[in-house]
């Protein structure tokens, strides 16, 4: 019994102190940005005397509220693109009898393997050539490319196991193919659907590289390379830095919050 | 079986090429122009010599940019880099995500969803404003990773926490560990929550509970979850960009440079555009071989 009781012990020990790891920075995010000058470089550990709003006021004047706009309008359109778009194609591949379909589906895993990284130079020429450095437009197609192959794989395993009677009484019916996608298929993928957009929105409102090399203008600049700004505009005001970041990082973290159960069911399914 | 397969398929899309081009093609438009010509294009850019600002101006130089990389201490630094972030990340990720887990699964009672939350909640918070909110708790003057070492009595490195390259690796490990420890910790969970009742049922019988029965029976039968998790850090770790970027952008002098900050450098602050397509060539072929081993990998599960 107590051996059973030390081990209960750690148990709990354990997944608190981890927890304290993971709470401790986001605690240190809200009270500097709370704190003087003088509090922030005297007490470090320490909490606010009083709850200033000042850096909050310095935090906005970088463009916080346009980075923020960019990147909803961004992400917005790449994942409605995205889900449109792989759910399409992995309805094709999880329903034909082509021998092409093996090597589309091979061609679909390759392209989710290479990162962006190991195209950046031809891919920033190509998006100049077509003057498509610093629009929106122009970070949105290949964020949509990148997103595809991911989400192609995730939806063609959903479509393997979806029921085909319903599919056979439709096209008794009449249907063409494309009717029975839009308007039998897509009707009943609720969840996979919702898993899909759950995982891009997070990796699109988040991604950096390509956003980085092609937005420089502050007028296009998504949240994540806005938010360097903040470091570029007040090198050594933390609390201004970090209200920045409070900022940027609060309403995720509340959606975050809202929508848990389904963020957490979205990505444990990957490893099935 | 086989019989009634060959005949959903002959009513099933097949026979309508139509509609298979209209779903399908978009995707791969998508893909060819985004993804494949791209990458094409790294592989032929590989063999010249140019930059931004001549893009006119292409010499052909063989396989002169794959010999100049491995004369390029840096990169070889760079690459050295990059494993170390692997296993280090597949110990600290997998490993304590596992342990995470494994308690969240069976070791505790209550809280359970509470700790999952607040575990998992880093994965939604982008790398920068994760680097940025790390970079304040090790300054030097500033940060709590500070006064904390210091109040329990010891003694915090000279040239802080992200200036000796042999300390700011680590301290890249911890942001990082942080970030992702608890996207592994529910991917694992979703396995283990797969493993039945009764195995463990039968394991007790057998004499094994606890920590005894989760090393010899739990851990085999969540093998696959374990081998795709490790393969999401793999890959994961050779993606590594934000973090350096934001803490030391590959210095001093070049020691913290991951393949993916050596790549934009050579590019956009030095403009060796042909030199970073040898590059990321290499990328891509590690990149290829990782993507080959997931396949064969999910096939197996």
């Amino acid at each position: 019994m107590s051996r059973f009781k030390i081990a209960n012990v750690i148990a709990y020990g354990f997944v608190t102190l981890f927890s304290i790891y993971v709470l401790m920075p986001i605690l240190v995010m809200v009270l500097t940005t709370f704190k003087s000058k003088r509090e922030i470089f005297l007490e470090p550990l320490g909490i606010p005397s009083q709850f200033g709003i000042s850096s909050f006021e310095k935090a906005l004047t970088v463009g916080l509220g346009s980075f923020m706009l960019n990147s909803f309008i961004v992400s917005f359109f790449a994942v409605f693109l995205i889900v449109t778009i792989s759910g399409m194609a992995a309805y094709v591949l999880s329903r034909i009898d082509f021998k092409i379909n093996k090597y589309v589906y091979l061609l679909i895993v390759a392209g989710f393997a290479i990162p962006p990284a190991a195209v950046l130079v031809p891919l920033y020429t190509m998006v100049s050539n077509l003057n498509l450095l610093n629009s929106l437009f122009g970070v949105i197609m290949p964020l949509t490319a990148f997103g595809i192959p991911f989400t192609v794989i995730l939806f063609y395993a959903f479509f393997l196991d979806f029921p085909k009677e319903v599919e056979e009484a439709a096209t008794i019916d009449g249907c063409t193919k494309l009717q029975i996608f839009f308007r039998i298929i897509v009707p009943l993928s609720g969840p996979v659907i919702a898993s899909a957009a759950i995982f891009q929105t997070v990796w699109i409102w988040n991604e950096f590289l390509l956003a980085l090399i092609m937005l420089t203008s502050d007028d296009f600049k998504t949240l994540p390379i806005g938010l360097l700004k903040l470091r570029g505009e007040w090198t050594s005001d933390w609390g201004a830095i970090m209200a920045g970041l409070t900022i940027a990082v609060i309403p995720v973290l509340i959606v975050f919050l809202i929508f848990q159960k389904y963020f957490v069911r979205s990505l444990a399914g990957l490893g099935k | 079986m086989n019989k009634n397969n060959t005949q959903i398929n002959s009513f099933s899309l097949s026979n309508d090429k139509v509609s298979v081009t209209i779903l399908l093609v978009p995707a791969l438009i998508f893909c060819t122009i985004f993804i494949f010509i791209p990458a094409i294009g790294t592989i032929v850019g590989s063999f010249y010599s140019y930059s931004l600002t001549s893009m006119n101006n292409w010499k052909w130089v063989g396989f002169g940019n794959y010999v100049k990389a491995t004369q390029d201490e840096y990169f070889w630094v760079a690459l050295k880099n990059n494993f170390i972030i692997v296993f280090a990340s597949i110990v600290l990720q997998v490993g304590v995500g596992t342990i995470l887990a494994a308690i969240l699964d069976r070791g505790i009672k209550y809280g359970r969803v509470i700790f999952r939350t607040i575990i998992f909640t880093p994965m939604v918070i982008s790398s920068v404003a994760v680097s940025l909110i790390w970079l304040i708790i090790y300054d030097p003057n500033v940060g709590i990773l500070n006064a904390i070492v210091k109040s329990i009595g010891l003694s915090t490195p000279s040239k802080g926490w992200l200036g000796d390259p042999n300390i700011s690796i680590w301290m890249i490990m911890i942001t990082a560990a942080w970030q992702n420890t608890g996207f592994m910790m529910v991917l694992i969970l979703a396995g283990l929550q797969g493993v039945s009742k009764e195995v463990y049922d039968a394991a007790e019988i057998d004499g094994a509970t606890g920590v005894k029965a989760f090393w010899y029976i739990t851990l085999p039968m969540i093998r696959n979850v374990l081998i795709v998790a490790i393969l999401i850090t793999t890959i994961g770790a050779f993606k590594v960009f934000e973090f350096i970027f934001v803490f030391t952008q590959g210095g001093p002098s070049n020691a913290t440079q991951v393949l993916g900050t050596y790549i934009y450098l050579q590019a956009f602050n030095l403009l060796h555009m042909g030199y970073a397509n040898a590059l990321s060539v290499i990328l891509l072929i590690i990149a290829l071989f990782l993507g080959w081993l997931q396949l064969k990998s999910s096939r197996k599960a």
